[in-house]
């Protein structure tokens, strides 16, 4: 079984990165698209400190967010910010994914859960569905 | 790990020729994690079942009906794949539910969305006792049916 503080360092990195990413994305998106997307930052806050509340109760300091990100590819237009939304919400699906491993029932719903909110997003922002959200592409 | 060895292979043999046999009867054995896992097979397959009339009968609500199905078809084959044990189990291949589909398109839409939304409601059933890798496989797969879920919901928004 995974160690569950890994898993939820892991999925606290990933919500710490797509906070700064929807910063990023909602400043080149107007009108619904950009209140679509401070929905969406407001989501990541919420589970970001969730996160951080459930690895102080494990005796764990919560990993930090970095003062910035490595973009995946340059963000100059309404386009380009969706895209990288719809990436940022494959990278919470991806580590909300290593968090189901843990043996612990409740977090493994709890990430369950996270993963199809952000398919979801990774839907609306995309337009498209996925058989294996979260998986490696080759399964 | 014992090694054959010319002493201890004899002994096995007269070992085995005494209760052989019996052993060979006793039916296998399917764990609780494996039966879970074949019920989801079957869930799936009913599924896909839904989506096959949906579209037969409905020809109009195939190019919106199609994608989703060629993903429960991607899930059912994860699954069916992960049915390791016992060796030679059969894995099942039988619909064993076929309702009546809706008598109209926004019927079949509805009655698809709520299929959906009983899906990912099993699947998450089925996490608690997974293994990990077999969690891992449901919930991923729950993930892509609630957005499913979303998908037929806008569509039946829309008419």
């Amino acid at each position: 079984m995974s160690a569950p503080v890994g898993a939820l360092q892991a999925a606290l990195t990933a919500e710490h990165a797509a906070v700064y990413g929807y910063g990023v994305a909602g400043a080149m998106l107007a009108g619904g698209e950009q209140a679509e997307a401070r929905a969406d930052w407001t989501a990541h806050m919420v589970a970001r400190d969730a996160l951080e509340s459930m690895l102080t109760k494990l005796g764990a300091t919560p990993v930090a967010a970095s003062p910035a990100y490595a973009l995946p590819f340059a963000i100059t237009d309404s386009k380009s910010a969706a895209r990288l939304a719809a990436t940022l919400e494959e990278g919470v699906t991806r580590a909300y994914l290593g968090l189901v491993a843990v043996s612990n029932p409740t977090l493994r719903a709890f990430a369950a859960k996270a993963m199809q909110a952000s398919a979801n997003r990774v839907l609306a922002w995309s337009g498209s569905t996925q058989a294996f959200p979260g998986m490696p592409s080759a399964s | 790990m014992l090694a054959a060895s010319p002493t201890t292979l004899p002994l096995f043999l007269a070992l085995s020729a005494c209760k052989g046999p019996a052993v060979l009867s006793a039916p296998p054995t399917v764990s609780p994690q494996t039966q879970t896992l074949l019920h989801a097979v079957t869930a799936e397959q009913n599924l896909i079942w839904i989506y096959n009339t949906a579209i037969a009968t409905y020809s109009g609500l195939a190019p919106a009906l199609a994608p989703l199905r060629a993903e429960h078809e991607a899930h059912l084959a994860q699954l069916r794949a992960r049915v390791i044990e016992p060796p030679g189990k059969h894995v099942p291949e039988a619909v064993t539910a076929r309702p009546a589909l809706g008598a109209s398109k926004a019927a079949a839409l509805t009655q698809l969305h709520a299929a959906e939304q009983a899906a990912v409601a099993t699947l998450m059933g089925r996490l608690n006792g997974a293994s990990p890798s077999l969690a891992q496989l449901y919930a991923s797969i729950a993930a892509s049916e609630a957005t499913h879920v979303s998908v037929l919901g806008a569509r039946i928004g829309a008419r």
